[in-house]
């Protein structure tokens, strides 16, 4: 398919641009177990990159090794080409458990200070910034209140826009919709690739929803679990910039749509 | 909300009033001989006498000084250890069964210890009471750090934030209402044993005041000194509560 209004970002496939975040014939054993093996990957910058696989195959391990939680048992994980040993401020994390994750004792402008604190942003600076970030989530009248105030949809903006903060070349989500009604999270899907587009982010989704996973990504990885592996990657053929409606009805998304629909029903067989 | 407040506010003072008046006919009616039991009015009486030739004002002025400054010194040394040990699964291996030896032994029993060592000093009551009111903020701290939400340690590692800025940032907040509410226990054992701790020493204050009424069978003076330790039980239990509320304002806001 060729579109007429495309974006600067490649609508389509694979590391077509430089390579950013690579497995290198990846174990990780945990516990005496075995949960990743032999994974090959390469994830090329400005890339929007699915993960779908069935549950308990390694898909927040593998998110966990690219943010440095994790090292692996054999193998090397990089960024630009060196290991990552540690977790990096350029490698910003949304966590699916945002109840979890937001500081319950620090209101909503207080939450993505923190971000600014650990960056070492003059204190002076924090009101224009975090008025931004807000204003970008759409939490901007909400700058006072504590996240026990807010609903789940607006705790996870909020702690999308801490991580805005970090202004990170990465992002790395896990389900971070798994938990909020569809609407929320339709909404939540087009800002988050309007954020993505603006800011030329490279980001790993890990999801449980296929239709998702199509709807947001370059290319969807399939694992396989036992341990987890990559089994299949599938580029997604659809233009940018993306709607809830009309791209939900190409016949690329519905073919997609298919093809993953067997490889997790024939992977949870 | 405030409706029910005030009918609680009412109701309680009119317990109150009915038990002063209980009091007030039991030692009209004599049913305790008046050389232990004054009645409210003769209680009252020696209050304000009391407070007006300003004895009772020193007295307590002298118990305020003792509790707090050994509720402070507890107060310091349990937080700050409480956060060393609560931070560190290994430190809480080691020092647990310790602690869990010490804690239940009561305060008193370290009196003869703390008398042989310092004497029937200002300084003996006092380590007394910081080593008494230590216990439940320091228990109280290892939980509340022992407790930080995992997720939260990632969020900071994550984040790139410096190791004191976790502890001060996350850590310390988060084991805050645990820590307020060991510091509550600690103030109340901290003005008991202020009080035995005159007693024993003789140091000036509500405690030995009230001791040297009862010898000399001055019981309406006996009793205002109790009214007085009631009341400061009662408003710096207050003054707490109101720390408490807006330090954790968040929890307040659902
Ligand atoms: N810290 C750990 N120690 C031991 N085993 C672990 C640890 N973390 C995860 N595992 C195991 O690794 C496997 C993969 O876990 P992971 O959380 O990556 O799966 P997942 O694909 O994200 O699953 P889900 O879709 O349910 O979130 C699971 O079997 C899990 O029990
Ligand atoms: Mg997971």
């Amino acid at each position: 398919m060729t579109a007429v209004d495309i974006r600067p970002r490649a609508p389509v496939s694979a590391p077509s641009t430089t390579p950013l975040i690579a497995f290198d014939r990846v174990d990780l054993t945990l516990g005496g177990r075995k949960i990743l093996e032999g994974i090959d990957l390469t994830i090329g910058q400005g890339e929007f990159v699915c993960v779908v696989g069935p549950s308990g195959c390694g898909k927040t391990t593998m998110l966990r090794l690219i943010a440095g939680l994790f090292q692996p048992s054999a193998g090397r994980v990089t960024y630009q080409g060196k290991p990552i040993a540690k977790p990096r401020q350029d490698i910003a994390i949304v966590f699916q458990d945002y109840g979890k994750a937001l500081l319950p004792w620090r209101t909503v402008s207080g939450n993505v200070a923190l971000a600014l604190e650990a960056i070492g942003i003059p204190k002076a600076q924090h009101g224009d910034r975090i008025g931004g970030l807000l204003a970008k989530v759409g939490l901007a009248k909400h700058a006072d209140k504590y996240p026990n105030q807010l609903s789940g949809g607006m705790q996870q903006r909020l702690q999308i826009a801490r991580c805005l903060a970090q202004e990170p070349a990465v992002l790395l989500m896990d389900e971070p919709f798994g938990a909020l009604d569809a609407m929320t999270r339709q909404g939540l899907q087009d800002e988050v690739l309007d954020i993505v587009g603006q800011s030329g982010a490279t980001v790993f989704f890990v999801t449980h929803d296929l239709e998702e996973a199509i709807y947001l990504g370059d290319r969807v990885i399939g694992l396989l679990p036992n341990p987890g592996r990559v089994a299949e990657s599938f580029p997604v053929g659809l233009v940018r910039p993306r709607d809830q409606l009309a791209t939900r009805e190409e016949p690329e998304f519905l073919r997609l749509r298919r093809v993953l629909f067997d490889f997790i029903k024939a992977a949870e067989a | 909300m405030t409706v029910a407040r005030l009918a609680w506010f009412a109701g309680s003072l009119v317990v109150g009033a009915l038990i002063i008046l209980g009091w007030q006919w039991i030692a009209d009616a004599k049913l305790v001989s008046p050389v232990f039991l004054p009645g409210p009015d003769r209680a009252w009486a020696a209050l304000v006498r009391g407070f007006a030739s300003g004895t009772l004002e020193e007295k307590l002025f002298g118990t305020v000084e003792r509790m707090v400054y050994g509720w402070l010194l507890a107060s310091l040394v349990g937080i700050a250890l409480g956060a060393v040990i609560g931070i560190s699964a290994v430190a809480r291996a080691y020092l647990a069964p310790m602690l869990e030896f010490l804690r239940p032994l009561p305060a008193s029993a370290i009196i003869p210890v703390a008398i042989a060592l310092l004497g029937l000093s200002e300084g003996m009551v006092l380590a007394v009471i910081a080593f008494g009111a230590l216990w439940p903020m320091l228990l109280a701290t290892i939980h509340g750090f022992a407790a930080v939400e995992p997720r939260l340690y990632e969020v900071s590692r994550a984040l790139g934030l410096s190791r004191w800025s976790v502890i001060w940032k996350i850590a310390l907040p988060s084991a805050l209402p645990d820590i307020l509410s060991g510091m509550r226990l600690g103030l109340t054992i901290a003005l008991i044993l202020a009080v035995v701790g005159e007693m024993l020493a003789s140091r000036d204050g509500l405690g030995l005041w009230i001791l040297l009424a009862a010898r000399s069978f001055r019981a309406p003076d006996l009793f205002a000194g109790v009214i007085v330790l009631g009341l400061l039980g009662f408003v710096s239990a207050m003054i707490l509560t109101v720390v408490e509320h807006r330090l954790l304002r968040w929890r307040a806001t659902r």
